[in-house]
């Protein structure tokens, strides 16, 4: 947190060095990983985006937008897109809500304290991949124990054919993950809220609960706002493992997510231009969340100073 | 606390163990099913308590998995990523709080937008790039036609092709992923902390920027370098796609990708058994981690998101 | 800065300034090779290359398994775009245009016409080389043939008075609805995992219905798919009518649907002549196979092979290339074949290797061995049944079977599901039209 002077030349020291030579040799190795591994790969999607090629590459022809063209005509994209909604939206949900409650709670109790939250941090530790296969294990409609609990109750659950079934799963598991990350910052926000302030309301009368959401929870709007931001980033971008260990994007496509699609038309149907246009639709939605981003790491620097 | 509420907590003790119940339910079957045999692990219902298999299934999937060497491979990698992420970091961040010079807010800015390309987006691409890093020189070269300089001293005419293929290699698993704004970032808001009288002292004493960095900067940014290196490591183990797409040597792969190919398909044995003390296998190093440095864990997971 | 030093002292060596390390004479040249075959056939293919090995001492081929059939294309993609290509690489028969039109292979009756190798290319089996031939010559050197059979469980059929499956589609949905009712099996058919090549290609070729225009494309790029006007439609509602009724189960992730046959679980199973070794093994019923069935009042075609072939890549040695036609000598030589059919249970290459099988009195011993070679003999072959030729075909049947997924969701109707995998492919076969013009 940015408790100093508030950046004069944005961002610069008072006392600073005039060595420009050793300035450049320290931004070196950042400079050139990044264009080796981020700027040369985008041009050349973009490049890419507008040529039919050949996945050997000894034939290429320049197509204008006929890749963005089909991509947007066909109704798999679409499908996706709106696949893709669906599940960030429903992810980023359920996980900011089980995350304020869990911390709320977590805030009320002394004894144990500790453990629970050891325990909720868990699955942080857990690759996505890991996590997907652990529940995909847990709902298997051959062998799954939880599969047979439901198949018990009389549901016919069977992600493998029911696309509703697949989807919920992706979400529980991909929700299940990242649970922890929203609780962390929960309960950070939650235990820097002025004690003086809950005391204040406690006096008028305010019981805990009505405390939490009339006084906590507009204090925490800057945390909220970052977290539905890096919730929707870890939905889009962050879920490409998730989805390859339980569903690989089926069935028929009902969660075949934009990442998982680009994935799949590039490295398994060998599309290489369609799969390159889709990776620019993709940085054009990255280019949205990171304003977002941006526009609060910008605000609460503001509000620290 | 202000006051007592004794059913309130009663039902803040609930809400908290039925989510810990949620989180520990798949690592409890992962466990459950870890320990049984292949025939008892396909039973319907599985049974609810662990078998006796544990062992036999865990040196079982440690021969399988190749794992004595998709360990090494992981953690190689791991700590490379962290090593190499937070030193280019603070470098960058160093040069960019602590320098005046002309393009400062140019690098700033292109280090910022690399946040708007995650791995995920420019996967071909970057393949590409990974298959033959020296690409850029080979374009570079070309267009300067730098075969044809070379002529008049030989009297030949060659072409040059130059190639720096970091498939299957260490090199290709990490450098791709240790470029970072936010840990760049991370290292700025804090290098804005540190008071102005520490540099005005170095700078009267004579100190060079890398002698001052080095003497007072970095003693300074322990805590924080310790707290991002948790983060960053966890961030490397899990490390998925990359390995996935980078690696066609099975003995170059990671232990997240050798445990996705004991994964029963549908044309394979279901030994789930194998395949599911194969992931707490995965699993532990990140788990311990994150239980003996939660602390720390937590620390760097907030300032790195600020 | 090892960045630097490596591509500089690369760009020495490609100068020819850095000297190169001489070759002694003695030394066996290396043959990469590049498979897709995991568990025991993988360990077969290894011990092909080690006979190879041992039966010379010029040339030591080492075979390396590079992942499933997917991967194996993708990482042959990459490397030979960063000029890391190995000799050979095993390509599935679906990758076959895209290896052809790649300007990145030599073919193999060039290979072996370069290399002063007769090969008496009229002996090898119809239906398998017919598959990868252009122009009447060899492309590819078939490795691993299969096409799929039916598998049941005889004990089920004869419990319910019946002997043996009925050849016809209709017949055989009363056996095994009435299997299911009396109770003698949990389920009458599981569904293989690679359905769309057995249920949908291979039926289309032996009802013979059209697939694609063009002779299912052999005749040219601008082929045009056109199952969704055949017979394959009421097919797909079959097969969606059998999964609803339970009558056929499909196995999810993780468990395998030859298990639901071998376990006794399902009467029958239609799957690759290549299951025997796994059948074999793993039944522990009285197991059998038997022709594909096909429909009322059609005459039965031959069915068409799948799995793959070994491809030379471009852009090695000559001493080399000398080595690699070596191999594809050892591979097409009657011994090697022999034993390759009975260990795998993939079909013989040449009809020199079916004869020395048969002469030993193999099939007698193991009748259903046999069943794959009559089966893709079968008839007198038409347009319909000489196989598939499609650019980018791995994309055209992902698409179909998402669409199937959607008729087994109950998303669309299975007229509905093929007219969307037709428009699917259609468009994928024009791109690839466009690139390709004029070049097949």
């Amino acid at each position: 947190m940015a408790k100093a002077a508030p950046a004069r030349e944005s961002g610069l020291k008072r006392a600073h060095f005039r060595e420009p030579r050793t300035a450049y040799l320290l931004l070196l190795p950042q400079l050139l990983i990044l264009a080796l591994f981020f700027f040369i790969p985008a041009i050349r999607a973009l490049a890419q985006a507008f040529l039919l090629a050949d996945p050997f590459g000894a034939r290429s022809q320049f197509v204008w937008f006929d890749n963005f063209t089909a991509l947007l005509s066909s109704p798999e994209y679409q499908s996706s897109i709106w696949v893709t909604v669906v599940f960030t939206i429903a992810q980023s949900a359920i996980t900011l809500f089980v995350a304020v409650v869990l911390a709320f709670a977590t805030d009320r109790v002394v004894r144990g304290r500790g453990t629970y939250r050891g325990i909720l941090l868990l699955p942080y530790a857990i690759a996505p991949v890991i996590a997907g296969i652990l529940w995909a294990f847990l709902f298997n409609p051959a062998v799954g124990p939880l599969a047979h609990l439901l198949h018990a109750l009389g549901i016919p659950w069977d992600p493998n054919r029911n696309g509703d079934h697949a989807m919920i799963l992706v979400i529980a598991a991909a929700s299940w993950k990242h649970i922890c990350y929203d609780y962390i910052f929960l309960l950070a926000g939650i235990l820097a809220v002025p004690q003086s302030l809950i005391e204040a309301a406690a006096v008028d009368g305010a019981g805990p609960i009505l405390r939490f959401v009339r006084i906590v929870i507009p204090l925490l709007g800057p945390t909220f706002f970052f977290l539905m931001v890096m919730n929707f980033v870890y939905g889009l971008f962050d879920t490409f493992a998730i989805v390859d260990a339980v569903t690989r994007g089926g069935p028929a496509g009902a969660t075949n997510i934009l990442v998982y699609k680009v994935y799949q038309d590039g490295f398994i149907n060998l599309d290489l231009g369609s799969s390159a246009a889709q990776s620019v639709m993709l940085m054009a939605f990255a280019l949205v969340l990171t304003v977002l981003q941006f526009r609060y790491i910008e605000r609460s620097v503001n509000y620290d100073v | 606390m202000v006051e007592r509420a004794p059913t309130l907590d009663f039902i803040c003790h609930a809400i908290l163990v039925l989510g810990a119940a949620l989180i520990c339910l798949p690592l409890y079957f992962a466990i459950v099913a870890g320990s049984l045999t292949i025939a008892d692990v396909q039973k319907v219902p599985l049974p609810w308590l662990p078998g006796d298999q544990y062992w036999a299934n865990l040196e079982a999937a440690w021969a399988k998995g190749n794992f004595t060497r998709l360990f090494l491979n992981s953690a190689i990698v791991a700590v490379g990523i962290t090593v190499g992420k937070v030193a280019i970091s603070i470098l960058s961040a160093f040069a960019i709080t602590y320098f005046r010079f002309r393009f400062r807010m140019t690098a700033f800015w292109l280090i910022f937008t690399s946040l708007m390309l995650p791995v995920e987006v420019r996967i071909v691409p970057t393949f590409e790039a990974v298959s033959n890093a020296a690409l850029p020189l080979q374009w570079l070269i070309d267009a300067l036609d730098v075969g044809a300089w070379l002529s008049p001293l030989t009297g030949k005419r060659y072409e040059i092709a130059i190639e720096w293929n970091m498939i299957n290699t260490y090199g290709g698993l990490i450098l791709p992923l240790i470029a970072s704004a936010t840990a760049t970032f991370l290292f700025r808001q804090f290098f804005l902390t540190i008071p102005e009288e520490l540099c005005e002292a170095a700078r009267l004493d004579g100190a060079s920027p890398l002698r001052f960095l080095r003497s007072i900067v970095l003693p300074l940014s322990v805590s924080n370098i310790v707290a991002l290196s948790i983060i960053l490591f966890l961030y490397g183990w899990n490390q998925y796609l990359w390995p996935l797409l980078f690696t066609t040597d099975k003995d170059m792969a990671t232990v997240v990708i050798g445990l996705k190919h004991l994964v029963p398909r549908a044309d394979m044995e279901p030994a789930w058994n194998i395949a599911m003390n194969a992931a707490l296998l995965a699993m532990l190093p990140p788990v311990i981690v994150v239980i003996a440095l939660q602390r720390w864990f937590v620390k760097g997971l907030v300032d790195s998101s600020k | 800065m090892t960045i630097a030093r490596r591509t500089m002292m690369a760009a020495l060596a490609a100068i020819g300034l850095a000297a190169a390390p001489s070759v002694q004479a003695q030394q066996r040249i290396e043959i990469q090779w590049w498979h897709a075959m995991g568990g025991v056939l993988g360990e077969r293919t290894n011990e092909v290359a080690q006979r190879f090995n041992a039966s010379q001492t010029k040339y030591t081929v080492v075979a390396v398994n590079k992942g499933n059939y997917d991967e194996v294309i993708n990482g042959v993609i990459a490397a030979y775009r960063a000029k890391r290509q190995p000799h050979l690489v095993q390509i599935y028969e679906r990758g076959f245009m895209t290896m052809l039109l790649s300007d990145a292979v030599v073919p193999v009756h060039q290979l072996m016409a370069d290399n002063n190798y007769k090969v008496d290319w009229d002996d090898f089996i119809k239906p398998v080389a017919g598959f990868y031939m252009h122009k009447g010559k060899l492309m590819t050197m078939p490795f691993n043939s299969s096409t799929p059979i039916l598998w049941y469980n005889k004990d089920h059929f004869e419990k319910a008075g019946f002997g043996k499956p009925a050849s016809t589609w209709q017949e055989l949905e009363k056996q095994l609805y009435e299997i299911k009712a009396k109770g003698i099996a949990e389920c009458g058919s599981a569904l293989a995992g690679d359905y769309h090549w057995s249920l949908i290609e291979n039926y289309s070729a032996i009802n013979d219905q059209p697939y694609a225009t063009k002779s299912n494309g052999f005749d040219g790029l601008d082929t045009e798919l056109l199952f969704n006007k055949t017979t394959v439609v009421p097919q797909i509602a079959r097969l969606k009518k059998w999964l609803d009724d339970g009558v056929m189960q499909m196995a999810g992730q993780g468990f395998s649907p030859e298990q639901l046959y071998t376990s006794g679980k399902c009467a029958t199973f239609i799957a690759s002549t290549a299951a025997h070794g796994s059948v074999e093994r793993n039944a522990k019923i009285a197991w059998s196979a038997t022709y594909l069935p096909h429909e009322q009042g059609v005459t039965a075609r031959n069915s068409t092979i799948g799995g793959a072939t070994v491809w030379v890549m471009k852009g090695h040695k000559p001493e080399e290339y000398a080595g690699v036609a070596a191999f594809m000598n050892f591979l097409a030589s009657t011994d090697l074949q022999v034993w390759w059919h009975q260990v795998t249970g993939y079909v013989p290459l040449t009809n020199a290797a079916y004869k020395a099988a048969k002469s030993t009195g193999y099939y007698d011993k193991n009748p259903t061995r046999e069943i794959a070679v009559l089966q893709l003999s079968r008839g007198t072959p038409t347009a319909n049944s000489v196989g598939f030729r499609f650019g980018n075909f791995t994309q055209i049947m992902f698409a179909q079977r998402q669409e199937f997924e959607a008729v087994v969701a109950g998303k669309k109707t299975p007229q509905q599901a093929m007219d969307d995998a037709v428009r699917r492919g259609n468009e994928i076969l024009r791109q690839y039209e466009k690139l390709h013009a004029g070049k097949y």
